[in-house]
């Protein structure tokens, strides 16, 4: 096992160097100056010659590429945004809990309804419930998450008035913010009323962002339950009398639940991409909203920090979820 | 004759045509696939007869439409009613088929050409080449496909052209896994080995033996990616990095352009956001009614 996980720390080096080289790259490629482009439109000679100096920019590029490494691990600097002329860091550290929020939230949301769905449709095979929740699953994935996200929020929150329209919290509630996670700072400040508005402002994003993964959730534990169903295993356990109920619970879903768990892990991808859009339509102030506001204001060390940032929490969730495939299966770590 | 040309022949003319064939007759069995069928038929013909089909011209904007109130509803003269500076609707959703249809095909020919070429050099030579080009295909997949779509788009400057740039870049490591897997798989069958075995050039045996053996699970991969294309470019559009001209009948830009008037006029923005849904439905519809057809699993028990 240590072996496995040594030998996947070892390949994520080079993948963390090429991001890095990637998103230094990308700037350079910029159009114009990519000091101008650091800096934006409000830029002037002095500080212009300030970043060439940080970054190195007037030696050669490879020197330039080292300077950058150096600046972003060695002195965890990610740079300044243009727009709130704040350390990118810093903003990270207020933002990415929102996103983690959320992201959590939408995890939730899919594996709770999407299990007992494909689980069901898989025992009805062939069925009505089993047929509509097929085309269900395929109208899930079919619907872009904005338009979804804005169809929720114009029924459920303009319309009808159930739920808040925007952000992650109500004007009303006054509690400290030590983690940034708004669900537990309210555990933490032992406030009920703060803890349920936390939640409340959380369920239409979290349907919103959670549609697709609970489709494909849905259909893999469908298509799982229908393999493990005619495992001779499961056959021998019920030609031995043991009940249905004993037989799904012990048998089948057990065994059935492997590809799901690793499906789970790899939604982070779709969810951190599908962030962006939904934390824009409901205003949460998250790294989506933060890098879809940075598009707009041409705000590109917001864009380079950021995307490296996503990108390098995207590849260490996607460990996690490798070493904890190779705990449960142990097939997988001699492969 | 020279037993490689009678090889390539045989490869031809017998498991092509009769994997199509049962293919075929498989996916007009189900019924999930023909609803697929008709929605891109739909998305396509309008698509390709915009001019005839749509009323009016879908840029022209006229105030008189308005009659005073934003924004008339559907209504017999026009169909889908009118946006906020006077333009059919119904004519601005019938050519953005258009622009849809036309960023789903470029952006997957673009993921599907490099990937292709890339996946298959890669499993074929394998060796260094092989893990340099993977190393790649990993680093680009470190990054979530929407967020690298957002870097490449706003490298190149918000546009179309951009967008379906962007969205096809996503999909070359896609088709560069799928296809070194399948290479890699068919490398050592028997009729490579004979190829190789009585001289045939290594890039004939990679474009004329093993692509066509690999075609498949590409034009499954390909038909999904033409669903995810379509929803991604919408959403690089939502985001303001699409067409930069508001009066293009995109249904990404016209959705994010209307959003504002939701609970006045509501259809405005629904009817686009339906438009998206109907065609990349239509496409995942037959993407999986493909998948099954073309199943070697399933072959056979039609």
């Amino acid at each position: 096992m240590l072996r496995f996980v040594v030998r996947r720390l070892l390949l994520l080096v080079p993948i963390l160097l090429g991001l890095s080289i990637l998103v230094f790259l990308w700037v350079r490629a910029l159009p114009g100056d990519p000091a101008a482009a650091l800096l934006g439109e409000r830029a002037t000679a002095e500080s212009i010659e300030q970043v060439r100096e940080q970054y190195g920019l007037d030696r050669p590029i490879h020197i330039q590429y080292l300077a950058y490494l150096r600046l972003v691990v060695v002195d965890r600097n990610l740079g300044t945004s243009i727009e709130s002329r704040r350390p990118i860091t810093e903003e990270i550290s207020r933002r990415f809990p929102a996103t983690v929020e959320l992201a959590v939230a939408s995890l939730i949301f899919a594996t709770v309804f999407g299990i007992p769905l494909g689980f069901f449709a898989a025992k009805r095979y062939g069925g009505f419930f089993d047929n509509a929740s097929l085309v269900g699953s395929l109208l899930g994935i079919s619907i872009p998450i904005f338009f979804l996200a804005l169809i929720l929020k114009w029924i459920f929150a303009v319309e009808l008035g159930l739920f808040p329209t925007i952000g992650r919290q109500s004007v009303e509630i006054n509690v400290d913010h030590p983690t940034n996670f708004y669900v537990l700072d309210a555990i933490i400040a032992l406030d009920p009323v703060a803890f349920s508005d936390a939640l409340w402002h959380l369920v239409l994003p979290a349907i919103a962002l959670g549609s697709i993964p609970l489709a494909i959730i849905a259909r893999i534990t469908r298509a799982a339950v229908l393999d493990v169903q005619n495992e001779d295993y499961v056959r021998t356990a019920r030609a031995k009398g043991l009940a249905s109920s004993v037989v799904d619970r012990r048998h089948v879903f057990r065994n059935a639940m492997l590809p799901v768990v690793t499906i789970i892990g790899l939604q982070t991808g779709l969810l951190l991409s599908g962030a962006i859009l939904t934390e824009t339509v409901f205003a949460i102030p998250g790294m989506g909203s933060w890098l879809a506001e940075a598009i707009e204001a041409s705000d590109y060390p917001v864009l380079q920090g950021g995307i490296l940032f996503v990108a390098v929490i995207f590849v260490l969730v996607n460990l996690l979820v490798d070493i904890a495939y190779a705990l449960v299966d142990p097939r997988v770590r001699l492969s | 004759m020279s037993v490689t040309e009678l090889e390539t022949k045989e490869i031809q003319l017998d498991a092509p045509t009769g994997l199509w064939r049962d293919a075929w007759q498989r996916l007009i069995r189900n019924p999930a696939a023909i609803i697929g069928l008709v929605l891109v038929s739909l998305f396509v013909l309008t698509a390709l007869f915009a001019d005839v089909i749509a009323p009016y011209d879908p840029r022209d904007s006229d105030l008189s439409r308005l009659e005073g109130s934003c924004c008339p509803g559907p209504s017999s003269e026009y169909w889908f009613g009118v946006d906020d500076v006077g333009r059919d609707q119904f004519s601005r959703v019938v050519y953005g088929a258009r622009f849809s249809l036309l960023i789903g095909v470029v952006a997957v020919t673009v993921g599907v050409t490099f990937g292709v070429l890339l996946g298959s050099i890669s499993g074929y030579l394998g060796g260094a080449t092989d893990t340099l080009i993977m190393r790649l295909m990993d680093i680009m997949l470190s990054i979530p496909g929407l967020l690298m779509a957002i870097g490449i788009a706003a490298m190149l400057g918000p546009g179309l052209l951009s967008v379906m740039i962007a969205v096809g870049v996503v999909n070359i490591p896609i088709f560069a896994r799928l296809l070194r897997g399948s290479v890699l798989g068919q490398k050592h069958n028997d009729f490579v080995l004979a190829a190789r075995a009585v001289g045939v050039p290594r890039r004939t045996i990679l474009f004329s033996h093993i692509l066509p053996n690999a075609i498949s699970p590409v034009i499954v991969a390909g038909t999904l990616a033409l669903a995810t294309a379509i929803i991604d470019a919408a959403g690089l559009g939502f985001l303001g990095l699409g067409p930069q001209d508001p009066s293009t009948p995109e249904w990404g830009t016209m959705l994010t352009n209307t959003v504002r008037y939701l609970q006045t006029a509501p259809h405005l923005a629904i009817i686009p956001g339906l438009a998206i849904v109907v065609s990349v439905l239509g496409f995942n519809l037959i993407g999986d009614g493909l998948r099954e057809a073309l199943d070697p699993k399933l072959r056979g028990r039609t």
